[in-house]
């Protein structure tokens, strides 16, 4: 595994860390999720019931608008007619005043004495003066009314001082007299101090008004002869015994209404004034359906084109109308009427409809405003959030992976450190302890513990199989030595007679793999007397061995003891048999051959057939009488045999580890193979025979192993 | 080498296959000594028996000298390497064979 950052790629380290990464992705992606859905949700209703407002505002406040419109311009267009009536009604209730004096005056003539009157004064001008006019051609003197209207004079002036809407009052005769009282006498003398001519009195509109009325008349709205102000005359007749005498009036420049109403237009909402002929006399406005003309010019608005307006104006002319929406001039107009009852006019207001959404248009624009700013704050704040997610997410990130990390790394350590610590083990240092490094309370300190306890019992196991290899190198050092004693006790020096030139004897015993139970003897029992063994013990290994052992040696004496073949091999039989428990035995072929003549006496207790060469002949089996093993059975008998080994002739004798040597195809090697061998170089020494025999063995046993010795004897008569 | 044992009414007959060497006469020694007990009398299977070695005689002369004293021993089908054997040894001597 690599490691990388201090990270074990691919290890318990990193796949933590991976799970935990994977979980807080999964994790901060639901949150991101339901966080995007959540603000966009929140966006959409925010929309929504930011048009639901909008839209109620705008009901809500047309509504409110219209109510408060309809209900302070009504109110107000009554009380401004109420206001100007009262105005009209004062002056009106003048003129009758006059009216009834001047009818009292000229239908009791002679009660009143003739009052002197004058002729503007200039240096009057300023103080309320009765003062005499006439047009040209009118000679006063001849008059019989100037004495008589002469006695108006104190009443007019009263009046006038009494009454300050009033900026004249005066009588006017038949006869084209003018009696009036003012404060303006120096207008009426030129700069050459000539009393300046007037019309004729009886043409005056307000007289002729009157005349034709028969009642008191208002007359339309005049400029002022002198002053050019905006005025209008109240007048009324008089008669005496049905008959016209004169006409009374009084004179008000309409100052305050035409100031009032210019005065009124103020955003988009205005006053006008209309007269009983349908025509707006008085309004603030230059152009247009509603600004006022000189009456000549003025169109009666009863018979306008649009009806609507027609109709609202003769309402407005005799009674108070409510609040009516027209179109004038292509604007919309909030409209409301009321008539002054005295002059039978009409006064109107009128506010333009864009004017009062104003309020709610400010409102919407800075609701919209607000909206925008709170959508903006909003949006910002769900930006924010977003970053705050995103921050959030990361610093949970950083966070996650380094307690990930952290916690892995407490997990992976005391692993990594077990490892090391396995990995060091070797030599005498085997001892795999408890450290406090894995006391984790998890399954790595149960592993731990497993493994400090395993290595307790292989440093236990180890001191015992070294205990035992000991021991075993110990007993097969033994078994060596016994092996060797076993050899030693053979004899094993040759030339083994070199006094004697009568024969050659050799013999050799290699054993299998460990002491084993063959054996051969040869002893000079006298001089003549050559005695020899071969045998096989039952068995392997150390209790062939000591078997062996005690049977050479029995042998070995009871033949020098002198007996025959037969009695020895009895005797020893009998020896064997007496403490054998084990059932062990040995083959054995023991014969004893006269040097001198070659003769050869022996009993075979179950031993392989000897092999013999005759002089110049070949090596051959001799088939010889057979007993039974020794050691097998008590009291056995042996047969002996004899035959005579020529000079030059060879006996071989050798145990079944030479016929029974197997090879690898598990064949044996057989008599045959062995006649061959010694045939191969029959007439060679017994040490060359037995060298011939082993090479050929070992040449047809290749690698297999062998489980038996290879113990073979030869002697040969020179 | 493998062995198998039947048992007829007292008389046991064991078939042995194989060698019969110092490394699997142990075995068949152990099978034979439990055999004792079971049966009268005992009867050698030889037909599959490839090579006797001396510790095989061995358990052979054992067998014999316990089941000479009740109801006897005996071999059958020895083939001719393992008579020869029998004949060398001198077992022929104090064996039965048929």
């Amino acid at each position: 595994m690599i490691k990388k950052f201090g990270i074990t790629i691919g290890g318990l380290q990193q796949k933590i860390l991976n799970l935990v990464l994977v979980f807080i992705i999964v994790i901060s992606g639901v949150y991101l999720a339901v966080s995007v859905y959540q603000s966009r949700v929140l966006s959409a209703t925010v929309g929504e019931a930011n048009e639901e407002q909008h839209q109620s505002i705008e009901q809500v406040s047309d509504a409110t608008m219209e109510a408060v419109v309809a209900s302070s311009l009504t109110r107000q267009a009554a009380m401004e007619a109420y206001i100007a009536n009262d105005m009209f009604a004062e002056v009106e209730s003048n003129v009758l005043t006059l009216q009834s004096f001047a009818t009292g005056l000229y239908n009791n003539a002679d009660n009143f004495d003739s009052h002197p009157v004058s002729y503007p004064d200039p240096s009057m001008d300023g103080t309320p003066t009765a003062q005499l006019q006439h047009a040209e051609g009118v000679d006063p003197d001849n008059s019989e009314t100037l004495g008589l209207i002469g006695n108006m004079s104190d009443v007019m002036l009263a009046m006038f001082k009494s009454c300050d809407k009033l900026d004249s009052c005066f009588i006017g005769t038949a006869d084209g007299l003018i009696l009036y009282v003012d404060d303006r006498s120096g207008s009426y003398v030129d700069e050459n101090g000539e009393i300046i001519k007037i019309f004729d009195v009886t043409h005056r509109p307000w007289y002729t008004g009157a005349v034709e009325k028969g009642d008191v008349y208002f007359t339309g709205i005049e400029l002022d002869t002198s002053t050019g102000i905006a005025g209008l005359v109240c007048s009324a007749p008089v008669y005496k015994d049905g008959e016209l005498v004169a006409v009374v009036g009084a004179d008000i420049f309409l100052t305050s209404i035409d100031e009032y109403v210019s005065r009124s237009d103020e955003q988009g909402a205005f006053v006008c004034v209309i007269n009983d002929e349908g025509k707006v006399i008085f309004s603030p406005k230059n152009e247009g359906t509603f600004s006022a003309l000189i009456s000549s010019e003025a169109k009666d608005l009863r018979n306008s084109e649009n009806s609507e307006l027609a109709a609202f104006v003769t309402k407005s002319l005799s009674e108070q109308t409510g609040l009516e929406t027209i179109t004038v001039d292509g604007e919309e107009y909030y409209l409301t009427g009321a008539p002054m009852g005295t002059v039978g006019w009409a006064i109107v207001n009128a506010v333009e409809k864009q004017l009062t959404r104003q309020p709610t248009e400010m409102m919407l624009a800075q609701y919209k405003d607000i909206n925008e700013r709170s959508t903006e704050k909003f949006e910002s704040g769900v930006g924010k959030s977003k970053q705050t997610v995103f921050v959030m997410t990361f610093v949970i990130l950083v966070l996650a992976t380094s307690s990930a990390l952290f916690v892995a790394n407490r997990i992976v350590k005391p692993v990594e450190r077990m490892t090391t610590r396995m990995a060091e083990l070797s030599g005498n240092d085997l001892a795999f302890e408890m450290e406090d490094a894995y006391k984790t309370g998890d399954e790595i300190q149960v592993l731990a513990e497993s493994f400090a306890k395993l290595s307790k019992r292989t440093v236990m196991y180890i001191e015992q199989i070294t205990k035992i290899t000991a021991e075993k190198e110990r007993i097969g050092a033994e078994l060596e030595l016994a092996t060797r004693i076993q050899a030693h006790m053979l004899p094993n020096i040759f030339p083994a007679f070199p006094e004697r030139a009568e024969f050659d004897i050799f013999a050799s015993m290699s054993p299998a793999k460990e002491v084993g139970g063959d054996f051969y003897d040869f002893f000079l029992i006298d001089d003549d007397h050559l005695g020899m063994v071969m045998a096989d013990v039952s068995g392997k290994g150390v209790p062939a061995a000591l078997f062996m052992m005690m049977s050479k040696i029995l042998v070995n004496n009871f033949a020098m003891m002198g007996g025959s073949p037969a009695k020895v091999l009895e005797q020893t039989n009998t020896q064997i048999c007496k403490n054998n428990e084990e059932e062990m035995f040995v083959t054995v072929w023991f014969g004893v051959m006269e040097i001198s003549t070659g003769k050869i006496t022996a009993a075979n207790a179950g031993h392989e057939y000897p092999i013999i060469k005759k002089a110049n002949g070949k090596f051959e089996l001799f088939k010889d009488k057979h007993g039974f093993v020794v050691g097998g059975m008590e009291g056995m008998r042996y047969k002996e045999y004899e035959f005579t080994l020529e000079r030059g002739g060879t006996l071989f004798l050798y145990t079944d580890g030479v016929a029974e040597a197997t090879n690898a195809k598990n064949e044996l090697f057989g008599t045959e193979r062995m006649l061959e061998a010694l045939n191969s170089e029959p007439e060679a020494a017994p040490k060359t025979l037995l060298s011939n025999m082993e090479k050929a063995v070992d040449g047809f046993v290749g690698e297999a192993p062998q489980f038996d010795d290879l113990t073979m004897l030869s002697v040969k008569l020179l | 080498m493998e062995i198998r044992k039947v048992n007829n009414a007292g008389k046991m007959t064991v078939s042995i296959s194989g060698r019969v060497d110092t490394t699997t006469a142990p075995a068949l020694e152990t099978e034979l000594k439990e055999s004792f007990n079971e049966c009268e009398a005992l009867v050698i299977d030889f037909t599959d028996v490839e090579y006797i070695s001396s510790a095989g005689l061995r358990v052979l002369l054992s067998a014999q000298k316990v089941m000479g004293k009740k109801g006897g021993m005996t071999l059958i089908n020895v083939s001719d390497d393992i008579m020869e054997i029998f004949e060398v040894t001198g077992f022929t001597d104090i064996l039965t064979i048929e």
